[in-house]
């Protein structure tokens, strides 16, 4: 098992080599000059060439591009991401805290939805074809297909202005996690459920549950086996769900005016703050890899067949 | 099996818990706030108030405005007094001397002396670069304190719009020298002490900011003692927000864009708790027309003056604005300063415009529902911001109108910043713009006729351009009235005639209030509201 793990950490290494110098020429890829790009991003109003050139020079632009990777990489490993364009404040200052507030949603959103998808998942799974597994079904099929947005609006509409129970937006209080929480929730447990139920149901149907029945054993630790063997596709599924979510927060944060990560890449973007946007998909990327090598190894421990692979 | 059971149990008994528990102390952070808000003003913004530096241009120009002041004021009745009492300029036009108003602190405690005002005027100097929009920046030769509250601006030659640019939000406004970083504003400030009505108490980054009454203010403390930036990224939110009273004061943004529609601030002031307050014409918002584009049909006079007889201002104003816009007819209002020149009305007419297209060779053959002239086809694209509803639909509007009289205009939505990109790269033929606002317009956007950077490429396809150029930069150094006068009128017949900023409606701001709020006025600017007036009842 120890060197299983060994040579699957090994391997991220390179992976997160091509990632940070993706995420660097993507810069290069954009038509305007940098220099510009700053200037624009600090909203000086008029633009001449001699000040590009100058800004170009200020911020080292005129330097070679690997030259630029090298030491962009280098800062980077000591989680210096650089100063952002518009407000000249430390990228991680911004990132660090908004990152932070991201993650806390993320969390609390992930805890319900992968609590919430093994319930469902496995009501509807020994319900099959009756009428709670019918009815959650629909159900979940009509929230998931509703737009964020409208769901958001809806739920601050009632809950927040006519209820008066809950805050419109922000994150002041306990109360400002409920909403986005719920559309969090909402959005992803319809998918995931189904993971568990289909999953539950294959086994459900496998050989061995009609030997264990055959030998008597009952119902309640019968399901109870099927259950930890489903969960073994949940693993990984829910592994991904953590970055999944890290990354998709952007609407809801702009509906409930989160100051999270979202909220921070869309002004980004909007600004061509390029630091701040390299920042955010390398940190985005390492957190998938991260996600994704715990989630690989925890199969391998639950199966050990997985090792054998490798 | 028991176990398992139970720690089903424990689990689900947690989730009513947290929820409830949340819902609780919700309730309780609702009531305080309910009562907070009865005296103080919070108002949303899509984005954050950023670095409050006035000498660079990241931050938000009405937060920046309550902090910071500048000499003098721009007016309805001209230029008056701010921080300079009074002011005296020798007869070639070439030195201003300013007396300043005595016993001014910034926030800091520091005095706000002629010291203080050649630091920081000489340290906008020194980063000169990034401000060649204001063409004061390139005639300044020195300042000079003269004694504590004198101060002595020498320019390089007579530059008569030098009092209008010293009024401006940035960036010839005042900073306490102790907030200077290593004696210079340009890499960034130690602390944001303005001599201003308001002060920044608090500050966070993609939340909220909070500002204080200035209770030393020279002005006499203003009544509003708590005013907050909330930041509300989405439209919808924002409507709900202010019902719930979260926030109870809206104003169209620095980019003229309303996070609310008409519909949703007729419905808050129908709830009896608001009111709407709008300026006077601030601005006009109009279609540039790229006449150095030669590729493109653009170019030709014909075009552009068929685009503009194609626009239907009446039903944009009535039915795209609910007439909060009226109809312009030409680039400038006429309560601009030297504007009201009358110019000659292009009537919505889509005769008139298929005339003109048939006489300068765009015609109609052979059953194509597209003009040509030489084998070329009149098809241009028009670039819209793709966060403004009202631009999309007035796009909508003229793409119908047009393809009625076989003009083929491609819609094309981009962020506003790639917008500005194409207009001073020149890689556009359409595209919607504004004019800069009362306190520019004209001599600032006139300017910009000439500027690389901004209307270059609009203008120097013009028959008349190299005329409009020289009269451009003689207005700039007229010292006689009566000249700039006749100036002023040449320059707006010019671009009037060559048609190449086709005017559409006066935008002007727009400002959604408690109903018990008083003393709501305006600047001449579109960027600053005078909160220091206001007050409860």
């Amino acid at each position: 098992m120890l060197g299983y793990a060994f040579r699957r950490i090994v391997l991220v290494v390179p992976l997160l080599f091509v990632i940070s110098f993706l995420t660097f020429i993507l810069n290069g890829l954009s038509p305007m000059d940098p220099a510009e790009v700053v200037l624009h991003a600090q909203g000086v109003p008029v633009i001449t060439d001699e000040l590009i050139a100058e800004t170009r020079s200020d911020l080292g632009m005129d330097r070679p591009l690997l030259v630029r990777y090298g030491d962009w990489l280098i800062t980077c490993l000591q989680l210096d991401f650089g100063i952002s364009f518009i407000t000249g404040d430390p990228v991680w200052s911004l990132l660090g805290p908004a990152l932070l507030n991201t993650l806390k949603l993320t969390l609390v959103s992930s805890f319900f939805i992968i609590l919430l998808s093994i319930a469902l998942g496995v009501v509807c799974a020994l319900k099959e074809g009756k009428w709670p597994d019918l009815s959650i079904r629909s159900i979940s099929f009509l929230l998931t297909s509703m737009p964020v947005y409208w769901l958001a609006a809806l739920l601050i509409g009632y809950f927040s202005v006519k209820l008066d129970l809950l805050p419109t937006s922000g994150m002041n209080s306990l109360g400002s996690y409920v909403l986005p929480v719920a559309v969090i929730v909402v959005g992803y447990v319809g998918i995931y459920f189904r993971i568990i139920r289909s999953s539950m149901l294959s086994n459900l149907n496998a050989d061995y549950v009609l030997y264990g029945r055959a030998c008597g054993m009952t119902e309640r630790s019968l399901i109870l086996k099927v259950l930890r063997n489903s969960l073994q596709v949940a693993v990984s599924v829910f592994g991904m769900a953590i970055p999944i979510v890290l990354g998709s927060t952007v609407v809801v944060e702009n509906m409930f005016a989160w100051p999270g990560l979202g909220t921070l890449t869309v002004n980004s973007i909007l600004g061509r703050d390029f630091p701040i946007i390299q920042a955010y998909v390398l940190v985005l990327a390492v957190a998938f890899v991260l996600f994704n090598t715990v989630s690989d190894l925890l199969n391998a421990a639950v199966n050990p067949r997985l090792r054998k692979e490798f | 099996m028991k176990r398992n059971k139970t720690v089903a149990l424990l689990a689900s008994l947690l989730v009513i818990f947290l929820l409830a528990g949340c819902s609780g102390s919700d309730g309780n952070v609702k009531q305080e706030g309910a009562q907070e808000q009865t005296r103080e003003l919070v108002y949303a913004t899509a984005k954050d108030i950023n670095d409050m530096n006035p000498h660079l241009y990241p931050g938000s120009m009405s937060a920046q405005g309550m902090i910071y002041e500048s000499l003098v004021e721009n007016t309805p009745e001209g230029i008056k007094p701010l921080l300079a009492e009074s002011w005296d300029i020798s007869e070639d036009g070439k030195v201003y001397t300013f007396h300043l108003r005595k016993n001014v602190t910034f926030h800091d405690g520091e005095p706000f002396n002629a010291e203080a005002v050649k630091l920081n005027i000489e340290t906008v100097q020194r980063n000169a670069a990034k401000h060649s929009w204001i063409k004061l920046s390139t005639m300044l030769d020195n300042v000079a304190a003269i004694d504590e509250h004198t101060v002595q601006l020498t320019l390089k030659q007579t530059y008569y719009p030098t009092l209008l640019e010293l009024s401006m939000t940035r960036p010839y406004v005042f900073l306490s020298p102790k907030d200077f970083l290593n004696g210079e504003t340009k890499d960034g400030v130690q602390g944001y002490h303005g001599t201003g009505p308001y002060k920044l108490e608090e500050h966070v980054t993609e939340q909220f900011a909070k500002f204080t009454a200035n209770e030393q203010y020279w002005g006499g403390t203003p009544e509003v003692k708590t005013i907050t930036a909330k930041v509300l990224p989405a439209g919808e939110t924002t409507l709900l927000a202010l019902q719930k009273g979260e926030v109870n004061f809206v104003f169209t943004d620095d980019r003229g864009t309303d996070s609310l529609d008409v519909e949703a601030m007729q419905q808050l002031v129908d709830s009896g708790d608001y009111q709407i307050v709008r300026s006077d014409p601030m601005n006009t918002k109009m279609i540039v027309a790229n006449s150095g584009n030669t590729d493109s049909p653009v170019s030709d006079l014909a075009v552009r003056e068929a685009i503009w007889h194609a626009i239907d201002r009446k039903t944009i104003s009535q039915t795209i604005f609910n007439g909060t816009e009226a109809p312009a007819e030409t680039l400038f209002a006429s309560n601009v300063n030297y504007a009201d020149v009358g110019l000659e009305k292009r009537e919505f007419n889509p005769e008139t415009a298929a005339k003109l297209l048939e006489e300068a060779g765009w015609t109609l053959s052979g059953g194509s529902e597209i003009r040509t002239k030489d084998g070329r086809q009149l098809t241009m694209k028009l670039y819209y911001d793709v966060n403004s509803n009202s631009q999309k639909t007035q796009a909508e509007l003229l793409q119908s109108e047009a393809q009625k009289l076989g003009m083929k205009l491609e819609l094309v939505g981009e962020e506003s910043s790639s917008i500005a990109n194409r207009r001073s790269t020149g890689d556009y033929e359409l595209l919607f713009n504004q004019t800069w606002g009362l306190a520019y317009d004209p001599q600032s956007t006139i300017a910009a006729f000439a500027s690389e950077a901004s209307y270059l490429h609009t203008t120097k396809g013009m028959a008349q351009a190299d005329e409009l150029y020289r009269k451009i930069d003689e207005v700039m150094v007229s010292t006689d009235e009566e000249t700039r006068k006749a100036l002023y009128k040449d320059i707006l017949t010019i671009v009037h005639e060559e048609a190449v900023f086709i005017p559409l409606t006066n935008g002007s701001v727009t400002v959604i209030a408690p109903a018990d709020l008083e003393g709501i006025s305006f600047k001449q600017t579109q960027f600053e509201l005078p909160f220091e007036r206001m007050s409860f009842k």
